[in-house]
């Protein structure tokens, strides 16, 4: 963060000094173990073979993404609170991480069970809620399947929107007020714009999902002359390339170049705008090397060849982009470091396309083996994007909520903000 | 702030990355551009010969009884990507099932007569609950023609519960019938064929298969007799099962006529294979069987974007069913599509598509 920032989370000030001292050997030691307990959560939680098979898929796909915006609230814009951050220096990485991580999950289950099943989805829209649309007569398989994508959409859109306000905000205007003032604030503000751009961009998807058509509750999907699909999947892709978006900038581009605008809120309409336009780069990139490898998508198709699981992949491509670039700022140091800002940024880029690559081709190879899915490229009822999501869930949990440890540990000497 | 900043290097910078990030990413998918790279394809259409007739009767297109049983099952077992050989499925006491059985199953009967006046007769799938099957072998004569060892040979179209399962309603009959099979069956597919039990299943064949099995992949059109071919389709199924296959006939003075079991490839990418890659697959007449769009009275928007790209292919007879799905039918008819309408017997609930005892002539 530059030097003149209106506010700075106590994610930035803190200091972590090396426990392996190794950078390369600590990287990789600290990757394996993330990957570990992702493999540990994924089992017991997900796999089709595991404990509780939640990944039915849409059920255990909305806990995910739901966990990860709830982490983002805790960290960066609530800061932590209602902990100390003298608490959150001087308690042992490991009792303070599964701490914050349980704060994680209970609030991702009252969110999904009380919020949207017993509130929104009872008193506002049914779709919402798994019991409401059992009671209209669907299947208990198929209330909990829809309400569960209805959720899962939502936090797609949080998972832009949320970070945005401190990212480039610095959560101008309210950067003076004190947590949890501060907390709230941002946190409505932003719920309220994802709750607004859900019903622009999401809605309309439903309109068309139920039979007969909700002719009068929603929009008819509004892209269709454009994208040839009605499905909200066009949506879901560019959001999540938004969303990728924000957290490059974040990391591996060290909010570069919109950290050179001077003042607020000029400074967060440009990076908004220039998250917008990497949002669509990527986008259109990812739609283009899809048409390379397949050809063109097919109007009324199916899988590979349709429109709306085109796009919906080109979000998945970009979270695995996510995942490289996450990788190397919280393992790696993001390195390198020693050049100028445009050269580091170069090298970092460059660093993430390639070990995409190696992901993605990863990824479709073993995860039959490792995750329980499906060979092939598109399952109509399997999404990459939920343990790539999971994986960076437990990538955050290490570094946000556990300071990065065994392989890190904050120093104690550290004055507190 | 970095001490070195100036209004000019920050708009410089913003030019110069965003003119980079242009051209070397999105421009390159404009319309214009993309035309140019992508590369042309080449097209090779096979030319599978002519028959002279069809006849595609529908021995059983009702798979399972009560969708809510069906999905309690699946939902219980973990979601739509359990393994189906783990799953299990409900046998009894469901009120709409046959005997109490909720479990029916997919089979189609196909008489197809070639230009030298033979004619070459095919079972395509062969259920799931053998109970069921049995009957309706008998009640269509199958039993029969199979214990004569009239049928040429048996297509599983893909290793799907419903469609396979009830394998040992045709072995008992006839043990060696010849078979083909998609690539991407499953090592535990051909242990059922062999004999083996999956009792967590409730599956077993106590007739194991003895005849020769043949396995289709997808890297050609495979012509069995002229005028009647199958393509094979490398797609990923729910209840992990892999690959699938469909016929392709080309009736003379018709055109071509497609029969699936499911189609889980999508019946829009099955006729853009055709047209690419068979002689005379523009000209599409007809398409039998399911088509797998709303098995479970289910709804995703991408399937209106089916329903509304359907009517450019000018297909004349739809012979859908089994998993179409009713709302599938329903908008359909709505769109002005050509459904054929059945007789509801046998089980089949309602007159809206093709149903069991229905047949579909075409010459």
């Amino acid at each position: 963060m530059s030097a003149n920032a209106l506010d700075t989370l106590w994610l930035e000030e803190r200091s972590l000094t090396n426990l392996i001292k190794q950078p390369a050997i600590r990287g990789i030691l600290d990757t394996l173990l993330a990957f570990a307990v992702f493999m540990g959560l994924w089992w017991v939680f997900m796999d089709p073979r595991g404990v509780l098979r939640w990944y039915t898929p849409q059920y255990g796909y909305m806990y995910i993404r739901w966990l990860l915006i709830v982490a983002i609230w805790q960290a960066y814009i609530f800061n932590f609170w209602p902990f100390k951050l003298t608490w959150m220096e001087k308690t042992h990485p490991l009792k303070k991480g599964l701490i914050l991580i349980a704060i994680n999950f209970v609030v991702t289950g009252l969110l999904v069970w009380v919020f949207y099943y017993n509130i929104f989805g009872r008193l506002a829209i049914p779709y919402f809620s798994w019991p409401e649309l059992k009671k209209t007569g669907l299947s208990d398989f198929f209330s909990r399947e829809y309400s569960s994508l209805a959720i899962l959409m939502m936090a797609a859109i949080a998972s832009w929107l949320s970070p945005i306000w401190p990212a480039a905000f610095e959560n101008y205007p309210w950067h003076n007020l004190k947590q949890p003032a501060k907390g709230f604030t941002v946190f409505a503000v932003t719920f309220l714009l994802t709750t607004y751009a859900y019903l622009i961009f999401m809605h309309p998807h439903y309109r068309v999902l139920f039979y007969p058509w909700q002719e009068y509750t929603a929009a008819f999907p509004w892209w269709y002359d454009s994208f040839h699909t009605l499905s909200g999947n066009f949506n879901v892709g560019w959001i999540m390339c938004a969303t990728v978006s924000v957290w490059l900038l974040e990391t591996i581009m060290e909010r570069y170049p919109f950290r050179l605008v001077k003042s607020q809120p000029w400074r967060g309409l440009t990076g908004f705008a220039f998250i917008l336009l990497l949002a669509w780069i990527l986008f259109f990139t990812f739609t283009f090397m899809q048409d390379m490898v397949w050809g063109p998508s097919v109007e009324g198709a199916k899988r590979l060849m349709a429109p709306d699981w085109r796009y919906l992949h080109n979000g998945e491509l970009a979270v695995i982009l996510l995942t490289v670039a996450l990788a190397l700022y919280f393992y790696f140091d993001n390195w390198p470091r020693k050049f100028s800002t445009e050269v580091n940024l170069l090298i970092r880029v460059a660093i993430t396309i390639i070990g995409a690559w190696g992901i993605h081709w990863l990824y479709y190879k073993y995860s039959p083996q490792l995750l329980g899915t499906q060979s092939g490229y598109s399952h109509p009822q399997q999404f990459p994007m939920a343990p790539v999501i999971l994986f960076i869930n437990v990538m955050l949990y290490h570094n946000w909520f556990m300071d990065g440890w065994p392989g890190k540990r904050i120093k104690q000497d550290l004055k507190v903000a | 702030m970095e001490k070195d900043f100036s209004r000019r290097s920050f708009i410089k910078g913003m030019a110069v990355g965003t003119m980079a990030g242009y051209f070397g990413a999105a421009g390159l998918s404009s319309t214009v551009f993309k035309s140019q790279l992508l590369p042309k394809e080449k097209l090779n259409p096979v030319d599978i010969g002519q028959v002279k007739s069809l006849k595609i009767k529908v021995i059983s297109e009702t798979s399972w009884y009560d969708n809510n049983v069906f999905l309690n099952d699946v939902k219980k077992a973990g979601g739509l990507l359990v393994n189906q050989y783990e799953i299990p499925w409900t046998r009894e006491g469901v009120k709409a099932g046959y005997l109490g059985d909720n479990l029916g199953g997919f089979s189609t009967y196909i008489e197809a007569e070639l230009m030298d006046g033979k004619v070459i007769k095919i079972l395509q799938d062969t259920g799931w609950n053998p109970h069921w099957m049995d009957k309706r072998f008998k009640e269509e004569g199958i039993a029969e023609k199979l214990a004569r060892k009239e049928i040429d040979f048996q297509v599983i179209t893909h290793e799907h519960i419903d469609h396979f399962f009830g394998i040992e309603s045709t072995t008992r009959h006839y043990p060696d019938i010849p078979m083909y099979v998609p690539k991407g069956f499953y090592q535990d597919g051909f242990d059922l064929l062999k004999g083996k039990s999956f009792p967590k299943a409730n599956v077993k064949n106590d007739h194991p298969h003895k005849g020769k099995v043949t396995v289709l992949d997808s890297k050609q059109v495979n012509v069995l007799y002229p005028g009647i071919a199958l393509m094979t389709f490398d797609v990923p199924i729910i209840l992990r099962v892999f690959g699938e296959q469909a016929f392709v006939f080309n009736v003379k003075d018709k055109g071509i006529v497609l029969v699936t079991g499911c189609c889980h490839q999508g019946i829009i990418s099955y006729m853009e294979e055709v047209r690419k890659k068979i002689l005379g697959g523009q000209k599409i007449y007809a398409v039998q069987g399911g088509l797998h769009i709303s098995p479970f009275e289910d709804w995703d928007p991408q399937y209106d974007d089916l329903i509304m790209a359907f009517n450019k292919y000018g297909v004349q007879k739809i012979g859908c069913n089994h998993c179409t799905g009713f709302i599938t039918a329903e908008k359909m008819i709505k769109a002005g599509l050509p459904v054929v309408k059945g007789t509801a017997r046998h089980m089949s609930k309602r007159d809206i598509y093709l149903g069991n005892g229905d047949e579909l002539v075409i010459a």
